[in-house]
């Protein structure tokens, strides 16, 4: 078993129209395929592809929860629950944080693209409101508190979804 | 922090009392390929029209009902949408209006909530509610996936496909942060497969050991198979009425009241909230635990906690008059879908106060017979078997847990469990050491009803009238 955790998965197809990235879901031949929107979030997706964490922040001075200066959602959304704004987009800089609860997943559901064991971690990030949910690529084990640093799947080892984000411990 | 703004916590106020008088229910399989769908539901509806001792022939009961409200999980275990148009027109009950609703794992309790909303507006006089699930279509990795596509889709269904993995954090954090000793879990799975022995619908009951749940197969660290309930097909009918009604078909009538609450889909985005205080509870409660709290980076309702469960208990108490939850409930139903959910809610609902819900279950009040004192425990959970040991028909679920409790109420849980021709109905042999699990003289019970990792609850009280 390689100490680092696979994928067993190919990149996912997009199709782009305009700005935004549909998803190809491929169910029952090309007929079946669902195309899923990115919408707003793409910026998220392709950050993750040219290695940024790309997160949103509410800045309307008359949110009642934000006042001007939300903390960060991760994940993104394109408007404030608080205020019904548009959020701004900003990059996470050298993204670390810390697990704040994880699980050690033997076996998925069918379809899983990640390479069984690993662990599922819930990362909390300075700065982020939200607790974001990812998986961490080694296989030493973990406990609640260490630290980790992200990574991505950049170019052409980019899958075009979440599974581009991934942690290592720092 | 955010928080509840004026309105928020308007307590629901029905136009007209609402009434619960039978239950049906079939028993449950992991696979039931002896019957379709629609006459799952039939067994169900024939039940609770036929066995109920109504005082009116079972036809003239139906002729009574004026709206359906039907609940079903998720279309895509059958790829069949609008199936309730199929499960009405099977019951004979066309061309009476009915709805679907969903929500998730607390579907049967969203369709019960609905139901009652129809006879206390006055929509209807007598509501059928009725719910369902036949997960066996598929194999269970690919039913995983089915059920993992209530996570996230675009941020988290895509790390494990199995739901279970997604309840596995929580119970880490809960775990670390109130030093959970991991027997107490064990303890929950025992207690509800064990209860499950004596129902004849029960899918997965069974005599275990503490030691044999722990030194199980792990589903995801920490939680383990015996710890999970399993996919399951059947269906539960419940009747509501009028108050005026409910005196005419029954000697027994149980009042109902329902309330419901919501959280966010993404365990993670749960933002940090003061506690939400039941009647029973002060600021004063939760001083420690705030400072707690601090220590570990801890959040309300955070990962340990569930949000939905505690406004819906909120809502509910305040409805029905409670005032100590411990004092004023005779028996209640979670939602253990896993040992950890059970374990999580006893904070939420105020039976004990958060931080102190393994000692809960250890004091024994939770247990029909507290293993301490002998005696009745408090308020005990599971009766039915739960979902850990009967059944996790979905759609059906929280529907069958209320009729569950409208039975003990009634003082009919031997009727309906210890009969020897139901165990011969559903193919099975009443067990010789049977035992009544009826509760003493039960005034008031309540049902729990839960999606998700706590994205929708329902939580319902009954009281004897």
């Amino acid at each position: 078993m390689d100490n680092r955790v696979q994928l067993k998965t190919r990149p996912s197809e997009i199709t782009r129209v305009e700005d935004v990235w549909l998803l190809h879901v491929p169910r029952f031949g090309e007929e079946g395929t669902h195309y899923h929107t990115y919408g707003m979030l793409t910026p998220y997706f392709r950050g993750l592809g040219e290695g940024q964490l790309m997160a949103t922040r509410c800045v309307n001075p008359r949110c009642p929860i934000g006042k001007g200066h939300s903390e960060l959602w991760l994940p993104p959304r394109a408007d404030c629950p608080d205020c019904h704004q548009p959020m701004v987009w900003e990059q996470v800089k050298d993204p670390r944080g810390y697990i704040y609860a994880y699980t050690h997943v033997e076996r998925g559901g069918a379809g899983l693209e990640i390479e069984c064991p690993y662990y599922q971690i819930d990362v909390k990030i300075p700065g982020v409101g939200t607790i974001i949910k990812s998986y961490l690529i080694d296989r030493k084990p973990i406990k609640i508190g260490d630290k980790v640093r992200a990574g991505f799947r950049t170019g052409q080892s980019a899958t075009n979804t979440c599974l581009d984000l991934y942690w290592e411990l720092a | 922090m955010i928080e509840f703004q004026p309105g928020n916590l308007r307590v629901p106020k029905w136009t007209r009392p609402v009434y619960m008088v039978a239950a049906g229910t079939t028993d449950y399989r992991k696979r039931y390929p002896q019957k379709k769908l629609e006459e799952l539901c039939m067994m169900a509806f024939r039940m609770l029209l036929e066995e109920n001792d109504l005082k009116m022939d079972p036809l003239e009961v139906k002729g009574l009902i004026n709206f359906a409200c039907y609940g079903e999980f998720a279309d895509h275990f059958q790829d069949q949408l609008l199936c309730e148009a199929k499960v009405h027109d099977y019951l004979g009950l066309d061309l009476l209006p009915n709805v679907g609703i969903k929500t998730g794992g607390a579907t049967g309790g969203s369709t019960l909530l609905m139901g009652a909303t129809t006879v206390a507006s006055g929509m209807a006089d007598c509501a059928l509610v009725l719910g369902w699930e036949r997960m066996d279509e598929v194999q269970t990795w690919t039913g995983n996936y089915y059920i993992a596509s209530a996570a996230c889709k675009d941020f988290e269904t895509r790390l494990a496909r199995n739901y279970a993995s997604y309840y596995a954090p929580m119970a880490r954090r809960f775990q670390e942060m109130y030093h959970v000793d991991e027997r107490v879990r064990a303890e929950i799975a025992v207690k509800n497969r064990r209860y499950a022995t004596y129902s004849p619908y029960a899918q997965q009951s069974g005599r275990h050991t503490i030691d044999e749940v722990l030194s199980g197969e792990i589903v995801s660290d920490p939680l383990r198979f015996l710890e999970c309930c399993a996919m399951s097909v059947g269906s539960a009918a419940v009747l509501l009425c009028s108050e005026e009604l409910a005196f005419k078909l029954t000697d027994k009538p149980v009042r109902l009241y329902a309330a419901g609450g919501s959280h966010t889909l993404r365990t993670g985005d749960r933002r940090p909230m003061r506690i939400l205080l039941l009647p029973n509870e002060t600021e004063e409660s939760y001083r420690e635990l705030y400072k707690e709290m601090e220590k570990h980076d801890g959040r309300w309702p955070g990962f340990e906690s569930f949000g939905a469960t505690r406004f819906a208990a909120y809502m509910v108490y305040h409805m029905a008059g409670i005032k100590n939850p411990i004092e004023d409930l005779d028996l209640i139903e979670t939602h253990d879908a896993f040992t950890i959910s059970d374990l999580q809610t006893y904070g939420d609902v105020g039976l004990t106060l958060y931080g102190n819900e393994q000692d809960y279950v250890t004091s024994g009040d939770c247990y029909l017979t507290n293993p301490h004192t002998g005696k009745q425990g408090k308020c005990p959970a599971n009766l039915s078997g739960g979902l850990l040991g009967t059944m996790h028909a979905v759609g059906a679920t929280g529907i069958f847990q209320a009729g569950e409790v409208l039975w003990q109420l009634q003082g009919k849980y031997d009727k309906f469990h210890g009969d020897p021709k139901l165990w011969e109905r559903y193919g099975k042999k009443k067990p010789d050491d049977w035992q009544s699990l009826q509760v003493k003289n039960p005034g008031r019970g309540m049902a729990i009803s839960h999606a998700g990792v706590g994205s929708h609850v329902v939580c319902s009280i009954l009281e004897k009238a």
